[in-house]
């Protein structure tokens, strides 16, 4: 296939050929192969361009970590950026392209910035670019931009879809490493119910890259049969492709399984990924540990990445990443891939090992340099040779790919993730994990363990452990035996110092070892202000392989132990994740739960607009043929109300049931005015109050018969106001026997209104209706013609003889057609919420717009319903303080425009004539508006100081938003049939 | 005026024609289930919850402390009220137009429901006969096992449509087909 990839070897499909584009040009990789693989395996090292600087970049690690191979996947719609390639699983037919370069990747413009490289050092552009002061937002921070940067989000709607799904267990286990199968194994034999997550597309973590033996099998075998009894175990979830990315209170996780990231055609039936909440009684961190590189000049050339990196590729994949490969190490690591290269047939032309002496073993005929150390690389665009230096003599040594280990760091993310800090060990050099209880445990090299057996017996322990801690009998796992590890242990070394070139320590954003120096001396000394000022850490990778290396350095220029500077903040994601797969289903109309009423169907066919009322969708108005514009249906529907009938569908107000002996008793506490009285076979008007005296909802309760009420309230406050009374009941007066129970959705409820609403509902209902045996306030069960039994209520909301009919739900659309063909002599009409606030605002009745939580029942001329002589009720005490019974709070009242034609809004404030608009001059506002298609002319309710007393005065309707002046008479707020005749009707 | 008035069950728009015939993963919504919520007055919790059990052709669903759900498909409405009536320190409401009864069932049950509520469906923890409230798909619904690879769902009528549909949604993957139950 090419020169890099080996005749032999790896656990690659060689015979599923798949083929791929990079940049426009094809190439061709294997089934099993990551794109940073597959494009290692056709000699193309240089894979991306750097954030500031726009330097040449390949390939660094082979894992999640990886900070420079970022691309751009796909394209159109399905374009990703930002995915590292050494995580993007080969399929066929996949694209990618490289990223922040123009034209090219190879002749990039953006790389004079290197040239500029003196200037742009930390935080250059806070001391830059400070004048003219408007230049920033406008020239200079999208002219940066524009210059930095990685990849370019679409805009273009996601194609595809996403999931969200709950999963449960005794025990997750995270990461499916040697430690992580060990603990799953033992744990799942044991009984227990295991979920074993692992990123990668397959199990086996570092085992795959490895030339021991376990049990007497090669690593990858071993693998193999341990997963293949895993997935015989019904209490075993396996989940590949599958990043734990958070670990959230109550031992909740959260997951990102890549579904389909990974298929040429994705299925419609599919998500394209999937995001899981996993619940889990204990979790193991088997995350592995993370091979640091070495900061020294030069180490960013493509070519150079981590000796665990090219032994992945070599092993795992069967791809050489250099014909001649130099090691730079500090322990076993580099020694180790030395012996697996020289033993493919790899030419290894030296080993530099930063240390004086070391007892690892040195591959036949490989010069060791010890002592030695890279002060600088060759090469543009691929790595050509490197300089050493040791005792003050340099040497180049030519090679075209540099395996570096600067020790190891146990990946600890997860478990740092609610508060507890990563805590420094002297012994091992690290940052190890924290203790987080017993719920949660590191096992293996997350846990600072170092050879491989000893991880698969630490990971072994740990899962067993976990199991019998959860009850689950105890099961003695064989830990198998390993032939041919190696002794990983290193000596730190956390900066080559002689550096020639820059010395990054942060490859994705471009930071050296010369910007830490910088932030030091300019005070940002804290590792938490090092971070913000150098940006290390930063970006998609989190500093995952440069933080620890940061940490040592600053705590080198310190002259102070890492423990002393401590790390950053650990929080989620661990690894980015899209924003289809949190928002999952949740998107476009399914973005929360909507309902609709029994009569929604109704009201379609006769002509509704809706509008969303919470998650309501409620009519807001009828259409008519040859109707323009809503005002105009909404007129018609007024009139036809207030002379003849019209039908609204009430269905979405709350009702609640409430039984027992107690329920009066309660309704009396619940409510300000007195019900201890109210009559089975009546409603009354009730007010609720909160324990500050201010009026929190209102609405009807009827007694239907001693000991069952049904009340109903506002649409908005139906949940709040049920909560509200089971808490009253349990806590404040748990003696009372009273239940509650919500019946909204049972009933399908209309509003009959109008002159003519009896005489169209006598024509459906069995029952008398008339005055004499329905009177205002009534309540009661009727029959309706064909029998069906409903409950009618003579409540108005419009000043008009009005009937509520309540049908069972089934039945509303067909009870509602019913209607419609009794009153079409009568013009029956239907109309919306919009009609219903036009007739409540000309009869000056109040809404949530004027019972805002700011008003008492005095403000809105509800003082009569405040029964002061109950003994008590909620809200009754705290409402006879001194602020609320003031002679200058605001009250409601009527306000008409002076000059007829004029119309102001909701909102706008009022001032008195020749007052300027100020927070002292404001004498209240306006809560509601309409056109009022009976008076023929705008109409307000307002809320103004000591409003009562003021009728007849002239005021200013001030809008500032809108820029009007209106002035109109204050009035009283009932504008239509003061005297209520109609409703006597 | 005579009237012949039509009952109409809320899902009737999503499910007509929808489907010509049964996957192994089918959701099955029952079209006039009897459904009560059920109320013990003060004190009379376990005395209630004992009666309940022993009426024939009652399913009891635990919706709360002293708060029960009871379905039928034998007994009518009224002989329901009336049973539930004799029951000393009962009270209870008809729901039968205000919640909608549906049925999930097949080998990917479970699956499927556990994308949609976040209680532990396994057979160990939530075993046959055990019912609760909880949020299926955000609505407070009750959900019940009625049988090892069989769920029922009690949600309130307003929210069916939408529930409907993300349980589809959700179904795809496992070939999901719906309609209403055979009477």
């Amino acid at each position: 296939m090419s020169s890099f990839r080996l005749d032999a070897g790896g656990l690659v499909n060689r015979s599923d050929a798949l083929s791929f584009s990079f940049d426009g040009k094809s190439f061709t990789g294997f089934s099993g192969d990551t794109l940073a693989s597959a494009l290692l395996a056709n000699d193309q090292m240089l894979v991306g361009r750097s954030f500031k600087y726009h330097r040449p970049r390949g390939v660094v690690t082979a894992g999640s970590a990886e900070p420079n191979a970022l691309v751009t996947v796909g394209a159109g719609a399905r374009a990703e950026p930002n995915a590292r390639a050494t995580m993007v699983e080969l399929h066929s037919g996949l694209s990618a392209v490289s990223q922040n370069r123009f034209p090219s990747l190879k002749h990039d413009f953006g790389a004079v910035n290197g040239l500029l490289s003196p200037f742009l050092g930390a935080g250059f552009y806070y001391k830059t670019f400070m004048w003219p002061k408007p230049f920033w937002e406008k020239v200079y921070e999208p002219l940066i931009r524009r210059a930095a940067g990685l990849g370019k989000v679409t805009l273009a709607a996601d194609p595809d879809r996403y999931e969200k799904s709950w999963a449960h267990c005794d025990l997750l286990v995270v990461g499916g490493g040697p430690a992580g199968l060990m603990a799953a194994l033992a744990a799942a034999r044991a009984g227990a119910r295991v979920i074993l997550a692992d990123e990668g597309f397959r199990f086996g973590g570092s085992m795959l890259s490895e030339t021991v033996t376990i049990g007497g099998l090669p690593a990858q075998d071993f693998v193999r049969q341990t997963i293949e009894e895993l997935a015989t175990l019904a209490n075993v979830t396996l989940m590949p492709r599958t990043t734990v990315f958070g670990w959230y209170d109550d031992m909740v996780f959260g997951a990102v399984e890549r579904v389909q990231k990974h298929v040429s055609q994705p299925s419609a039936d599919l998500p394209m990924e999937r995001l899981w909440r996993i619940v889990a009684r204990r979790a193991i961190l088997s995350s592995g540990a993370e091979e640091r590189p070495l900061v020294f000049g030069g180490n960013d050339r493509p070519g150079v990445m981590t000796a665990n990196a090219a032994r992945t590729y070599l092993n795992r994949y069967g791809v050489a990443v250099g014909s001649r490969v130099a090691v730079f190490t500090n322990g076993g690591s580099g020694y180790r891939t030395a012996s697996d290269l020289v033993a493919r047939g790899i030419e290894v032309t030296a080993i530099v090992d930063a240390r004086q002496t070391a007892q690892d073993t040195v591959p036949d005929g490989v010069r060791v340099i010890r002592n030695g150390s890279i002060i600088s690389t060759k090469g543009r665009h691929r790595l050509s040779g490197i300089i050493t230096a040791r005792s003050g003599f340099e040497e180049v040594i030519s090679c075209d790919a540099l395996a570096m280990s600067g020790g190891w760091s146990p990946i600890v993310h997860l478990m740092c993730q609610r508060g507890a800090k990563p805590v420094w060990s002297d012994e091992a050099q690290g940052f190890m994990a924290p203790d987080v209880g017993a719920g949660f445990v590191a096992a293996g090299s997350a846990a600072g363990v170092e050879r491989l057996s000893d991880c698969l017996r630490d990971g072994a322990a740990k899962g067993a452990a976990s199991a019998a801690a959860l009850g689950f009998a105890p099961y003695d796992v064989n830990t198998p035996d390993v032939e041919g590890e190696y002794d990983p242990s290193f000596a730190p070394l956390w900066y080559v110092p002689g550096a020639r070139d820059k010395a990054f320590v942060d490859f994705q954003n471009d930071v050296a070892v010369s910007d830490l120096g910088l932030s030091q001396r300019e005070g940002f000394s804290h590792i938490e202000h090092t971070k913000r000022y150098t940006t290390a850490g930063m970006a998609t990778d989190q500093g995952k392989l440069g933080n620890v290396a940061t940490i040592g350095i600053v705590a080198g220029m310190r002259g102070v132990s890492p423990a002393e500077i401590g790390t950053t903040t650990f929080r989620p994601f661990y690894t980015p994740v899209s924003f289809g797969a949190l928002a999952g289903a949740e998107r476009a109309e399914h973005l929360r739960p909507v309902r609709t009423s029994p009569l929604h169907g109704w009201a379609k066919k006769n002509g509704a607009s809706f509008v969303e009322s919470g998650l309501w969708y409620r009519s807001a108005w009828f259409v008519r043929a040859g109707e323009t514009g809503w005002r105009e249906s909404v007129d018609r529907e007024v009139r036809a109300v207030r002379e003849a009938v019209g039908i609204c569908d009430v269905s979405t107000l709350g009702k609640i049931e409430i039984f027992g002996s107690g329920a009066a008793e309660f309704l009396n506490r619940i409510y300000s005015n007195s019900f201890l009285k109210l009559p089975v076979g009546k409603a009354r008007y009730g007010l609720m109050l909160r324990e500050d005296g201010m009026v929190s909802d209102d609405g009807t309760t009827s007694r239907l018969s001693d000991s069952h009420y049904v009340m109903t309230t506002t649409t908005a406050y139906a949940g709040e106001v049920l909560a509200h009374m089971e808490f009253a009941a349990q806590t404040f007066w748990p003696d009372l026997d009273v239940r509650f129970v919500s019946t909204s959705d049972q009933w399908a409820q209309m509003s009959i209104a109008g002159p003519k609403a009896r005489v169209v509902l006598s024509r459906i209902v069995e029952d008398d209706i008339s005055a004499q045996a329905l009177p205002l306030l009534g309540a009661r069960t009727v029959t309706l013609k064909g029998g069906l039994q409903a409950r009618l209520f003579r409540i108005s909301f419009s000043g008009e003889l009005a009937f509520e009919l309540a049908v069972p739900a089934g039945y509303g659309e067909s009870v509602a057609d019913a209607l419609m063909d009794a009153g079409r002599d009568a013009g029956i009409t239907a109309y919306g919420v919009e009609a219903l606030n036009v007739l409540r605002i000309e009869k000056g009745f109040v809404t949530h717009s004027e019972l805002d939580g700011r008003t008492t029942a005095d403000d809105v001329g509800l003082g009569r319903m405040m029964a002061m002589q109950k003994p008590d009720f909620i809200g009754k005490r705290l409402s006879t303080r001194f602020g609320l019974t003031a002679a200058d709070r605001l009250q409601l009242v009527g306000l008409k425009p002076v000059e007829i034609d004029k119309e102001f809004k909701a909102g706008a404030h009022l001032l008195k004539e020749n007052a300027t608009p100020s927070m002292a001059n404001d004498q209240g506002f306006v809560s509601s508006v309409c056109h009022s298609p009976t008076l023929g002319h705008c109409i307000g309710l307002a809320m103004l100081k000591s409003g009562r007393e003021r009728l007849g005065e002239r005021i200013h309707v001030w809008d500032g938003l809108r820029g009007t002046d209106v002035v109109a008479e204050v009035c009283s707020p009932v504008f239509v049939d003061p005297d209520a005749t109609r409703l006597h009707l | 005026m005579a009237l012949n008035l039509v009952h109409r069950h809320v899902l009737d728009d999503h499910i007509s024609g929808f489907e010509t015939g049964k996957n192994p993963n089918h959701l099955s919504v029952a079209r006039r289930p009897v459904i009560f919520s059920v109320l013990a007055l003060q004190g009379r919790d376990g005395d209630v919850g004992a009666a309940l059990s022993s009426v024939a052709g009652f399913s009891v669903r635990c919706s709360g402390p002293g708060e029960w759900l009871i379905v039928s498909d034998t007994i009518g409405p009224e002989a329901a009220a009336g049973a539930l009536a004799a029951i000393d320190g009962a009270t209870f409401a008809d729901q039968s137009d205000g919640k909608v009864l549906m049925a999930l069932y097949g080998p990917s049950a479970r699956k499927i429901l556990a994308k949609c509520v976040a209680v532990d469906l396994h057979r160990d923890v939530f075993a046959k006969g055990y019912s609760a409230s909880m949020l299926c798909c955000q609505v407070a619904s009750n959900v019940m096992r009625t049988m090892d690879d069989q769920f029922e769902i009690i949600l309130p009528r307003s929210y069916a449509g939408f529930v409907f549909e993300t349980m589809m949604e959700m179904g795809r993957e496992y070939a999901l087909t719906a309609g209403f139950a055979s009477p």
